[in-house]
């Protein structure tokens, strides 16, 4: 491309600073932000107000900041639960699925402590909250480890077992908590039964206390990834699995390994959505419609390139839109689905945005 | 001698045709000269002029501006200045497509080509004819006649991954020449070949030449190819032409003294090793390839320290898979592996590695590096799982840094920094540093796959003589090589490997290149 005689070049960046990277985020924000303000035109309402309604509701509104925090939680452990094996060249797309899994563990402790019966019975909440816990990360990283090792057995694609067994995991948790399952609540709602409050999680100025999941989490990873030798060997298997196996690097068993993390992480975050806050498990009444927030988890990982650090601002930008978003959709009345197609849109501009992470674009003058 | 192997070549030449008259200027450059947007000066004023039906060979390390002249003959780079013509007409390539047309045809030193796809189906692919209905019968006719003409044979519906190397390469040119091509620049056309691909590949180039081809090959290293191939030669260093010779005037000597700038020492002095006790013993060893089919049968020896066993052969013999076998990356089929008295078939390749046993492979960027990872974290590939460097699952980059330090110093690494990513580095340096990492851990056994393939005169005499202190430190070594002469001046043992078998051990005061070159090629009978 040629202007005025200067000539448009690429060229491929070396290295990228991180402060360079975040300002390229932000752009991309600004951009899709401009961008969509086509839709709000579109519908009359002045993109101005729009944004102002979003952003105040889910950034400064103390209602609203504590919905984008608990959603920020839950965010930032999905996306971990897609980083891990992301890290290791491996995507799982069956967060859905170990979610279910972890909170139908989480749901079986509380079941085995006779929590399902009465709301008000009294349980040892310093013994069943640790145990749901537990029992959510074991659930989701079962349900990781069983993609993990056709992965590792027999080399069986992983984004084709973890989509299935998302839909396995669907119908097994309709089979406990609607059709007349175990789980059910004793109204008949088509959810389950709802958690004593004396074992939902402690909350701190009504902020989920597994906000300091999220905060250990980010710390371990970051270590992880740096300093020790599982994670330079889960480095080496995402970057060049031949390589990793020259080096001696079991590569069957770390495939395992990741995925039983990962779905331990989702498993941890449907302990949060579930079992923390609302103390119901809940999953779309529509057997036609699948598919959940946990999804947000791939996109937020590769915004994020896999950094656990880089996730967490992420995770908390996203999940406050959605609040929002979902706040302004109605108090606007704007039309169903603005929110999600605000967050896609955005979603869109970052990764396209990331293009800069790797070109460099000069204006050089064209010598004749 | 080499001078002879000029002069029999020419002399077969003048009998079966006529050579041709190096005729008219079919390419010239003028002071071509291209900076890089981070200052370097990769192409200082280069002139250069191919005339009709001479092989014209260029010269030079890596780095010295080669690669980049080539690019922009080829048109994917555009000189700062300077004027290509061809013809006597100026050019002006904006794109490949521009120098294709113009009647330049290219062949890189990495194939491009798509394995998953015939022989033929690669041959059409950009193909201005390969529009709408292939006429798939007719294209492979006359591929067929051309291949025939210039002595190719190569099997037109095979599938490129069944290919050699060499047989790749053959597509390339063929390609290449059925698009059109009068002039045909090659990138290191010998690398990745055996002595018996290369002698087809020169007889096909001279071949070539006589129907007023222009032939413009880029070599690094194999400088007896160059004096035995090449009418003239040009050598650039830093960017610029140090030397235009014509080949009756050059010695290996000179010309590698015009590329580095030094005295190169070709033959290596082998000292005196006593050899000491026997560290592997191989029976009856076999294996398959990827294909399925067996790569080696019935392979048996015995490797004492400080001994050197060259394992001679063309590529596709089963080498290289016996390479893998050893290291533990390819399961073996039948036999066993002794190691230090202990059975070591069936063991995982982190325990080998522990053990003592070393591998440096031959593809460097696919298996012996992570190209994402800087030089400390390649370092840390053999090291990761050593207690000195891994406290409790934490690794030590306080230690590794200085280890790292240290390997850049001994292997004379070109690099900026440690923290320089592997994929930033030329073949040379990598290869430098794969190596320097695996002699640190001081291995018992150590397995080299063509660890000087593709490296410049320089470096590979460095490597070189890095394998032979290895082994004057009792290390135990197991050469592979394709280079008859590398094999020939380093090993103890010379094993030539064909078809699948070790053809025979041959302690090296016995070794004579014609018996070995004939085994590797299948062609030698029993007195």
């Amino acid at each position: 491309m040629t202007i005025f005689g200067y000539q448009l070049k690429l060229v491929r960046r070396a290295t990228l600073p991180s402060w360079k990277a975040a300002v390229f985020s932000v752009l991309a924000v600004l951009f899709g932000l401009v961008l969509f303000s086509v839709v709000f035109f579109q519908a009359h309402v002045d993109p101005i107000t729009a944004y102002k309604e979003i952003f105040s509701y889910a950034f400064v509104n103390t209602y609203g900041l504590r919905l984008t925090i608990s959603r920020f939680i839950f965010l930032a452990l999905v996306t971990y639960a897609f980083i891990i094996p992301f890290r290791a060249g491996l995507w799982n797309i069956g967060m859905s699925g170990q979610l279910y899994v972890g909170a139908l563990a989480a749901f079986g402790v509380a079941y085995a402590f006779g929590g399902r019966d009465s709301s008000t019975i009294q349980l040892p909440a310093g013994l069943v909250i640790p145990l749901m816990m537990i029992a959510a990360a074991a659930g989701g990283g079962l349900m990781g480890g069983i993609a993990g090792f056709l992965k590792g057995r027999w080399n069986v694609n992983e984004i084709v077992s973890t989509m299935m067994l998302n839909f396995i995991a669907f119908y097994l948790t309709s089979k406990m908590i609607k059709e007349g399952g175990v789980f059910m609540n004793p109204g008949g709602r088509g959810e389950s039964f709802e958690l004593p409050a004396s074992i939902r999680a402690p909350t701190i100025m009504d902020v989920p206390t597994t906000i300091f999941l999220v905060l250990i989490l980010v710390i371990l990873l970051q270590f992880l990834f740096a300093k020790t030798s599982l994670g330079y060997k889960i480095r080496a298997f995402g970057n060049n699995p031949m390589a990793a196996r020259y080096a001696g690097i079991d590569t069957g068993k770390l495939s395992v390994l990741v995925f039983v993390m990962g779905g331990a992480f989702a498993g941890l975050a449907a302990y949060h959505y579930f079992g923390a806050v609302p103390g119901v498990f809940k999953i779309p009444r529509n057997y036609g419609y699948f598919g959940d927030l946990a999804f947000y988890g791939i996109i937020c990982g590769l915004i994020s390139m896999g950094n656990p650090l880089a996730a967490l601002p992420v995770a908390f930008f996203f999940g406050g839109l959605s609040i929002g978003g979902r706040f302004a959709q109605g108090k606007l009345h704007l039309g169903f689905g603005i929110d999600y197609a605000l967050l896609g849109v955005l979603m869109i501009t970052l990764v396209m945005f990331q293009f800069f992470y790797r070109y460099q674009m000069m204006w050089m003058k064209k010598e004749e | 001698m080499l001078a002879d192997a000029k002069a029999t070549r020419g002399a077969q030449l003048q009998n079966e045709f006529v050579v041709a008259e190096a005729g008219e200027v079919m390419l010239e450059a003028k002071g071509i000269t291209k900076r890089f947007p981070n200052g370097v000066l990769a192409n200082d004023h280069i002139d250069f002029t191919l005339k009709s039906g001479e092989v014209h060979a260029v010269l030079g390390e890596n780095g010295a501006g080669k690669t980049t002249l080539m690019c922009i003959l080829f048109g994917l780079l555009q000189p700062d200045e300077g004027e290509i013509s061809i013809r006597g007409q100026k050019m002006d390539f904006r794109s490949p497509l521009d120098a294709i047309e113009a009647g330049i045809g290219m062949v890189h030193q990495h194939r491009k080509l798509i394995p998953a796809h015939s022989v033929i189906e690669n041959i059409i692919l950009g193909h201005p004819q390969a529009r709408g209905v292939l006429k798939l019968k007719q294209i492979e006719e006359e591929v067929a006649a051309l291949a025939e003409s210039y002595g190719f044979k190569v099997d037109l519906r095979a599938k490129v991954w069944q290919l050699s190397e060499g047989e790749k390469q053959v597509v390339e040119i063929l390609k290449a020449l059925y698009r059109g091509a009068k002039i045909l620049i090659l990138d290191e056309p010998t690398s990745a070949l055996t002595p018996v691909e290369t002698e087809k590949l020169l007889d096909s180039i001279l071949k070539m030449t006589r129907r007023d081809l222009g032939v413009v090959p880029f070599i690094t290293h194999k400088l007896p190819i160059v004096l035995s191939l090449c009418d003239h030669v040009t050598v650039l260093q830093r960017g610029k032409v140090t030397a235009r010779l014509q080949t009756c005037d050059a010695t290996e000597q000179i010309l590698a003294k015009k590329m580095v700038g030094r005295e190169v020492i070709f033959n290596l002095k082998r000292p005196e090793v006593p050899t000491g006790a026997q560290i592997l013993k191989v029976e009856n060893l076999s294996a398959r390839n990827n294909k399925g089919i067996m790569a080696f049968e019935g392979v048996s020896f015995i490797l004492q320290e400080g001994e050197i066993m060259g394992i001679a052969g063309v590529a596709g013999n089963g080498q290289h898979e016996l390479a893998e076998v050893l290291a533990g990356l390819r399961k073996a089929e039948g036999g066993s592996i002794n190691f230090l008295g202990q059975d070591i078939t069936n063991m995982s390749i982190l325990n080998r590695w522990r053990m003592g046993i070393g591998y440096t492979p031959a593809e460097r960027t696919d298996v012996g590096s992570i190209g994402a990872f800087s030089l400390v974290d390649n370092i840390f590939m053999n090291y990761y799982f050593d207690e000195e460097f891994n406290h409790k699952g934490v690794l030590d980059y306080k230690k590794m840094q200085r280890l790292t330090h240290e390997i850049i110093e001994e292997f004379d690494v070109a690099t900026p920094g440690i923290d320089t990513s592997a994929h930033s580095m030329s073949g040379g340096n990598l290869q430098k540093i794969i190596m320097g990492r695996v002699f640190s851990r001081k291995p018992l056994l150590l397995i080299a796959n063509l660890p000087a393939q593709g490296l410049d005169v320089g470096a590979t005499e460095f490597v070189q003589r890095k394998l032979l202190e290895a082994r004057s430190n009792q290390a135990g070594i197991i050469l592979i090589s394709e280079e008859l002469d590398e094999i020939l001046s380093l090993s103890d043992w010379v094993a030539p490997m064909y078809e699948g078998k070790i053809v025979d051990f041959i302690p090296i005061a016995e070794a004579k290149k014609e018996t070995i070159g004939a085994m590797m090629a299948g062609s030698y009978q029993e007195k």
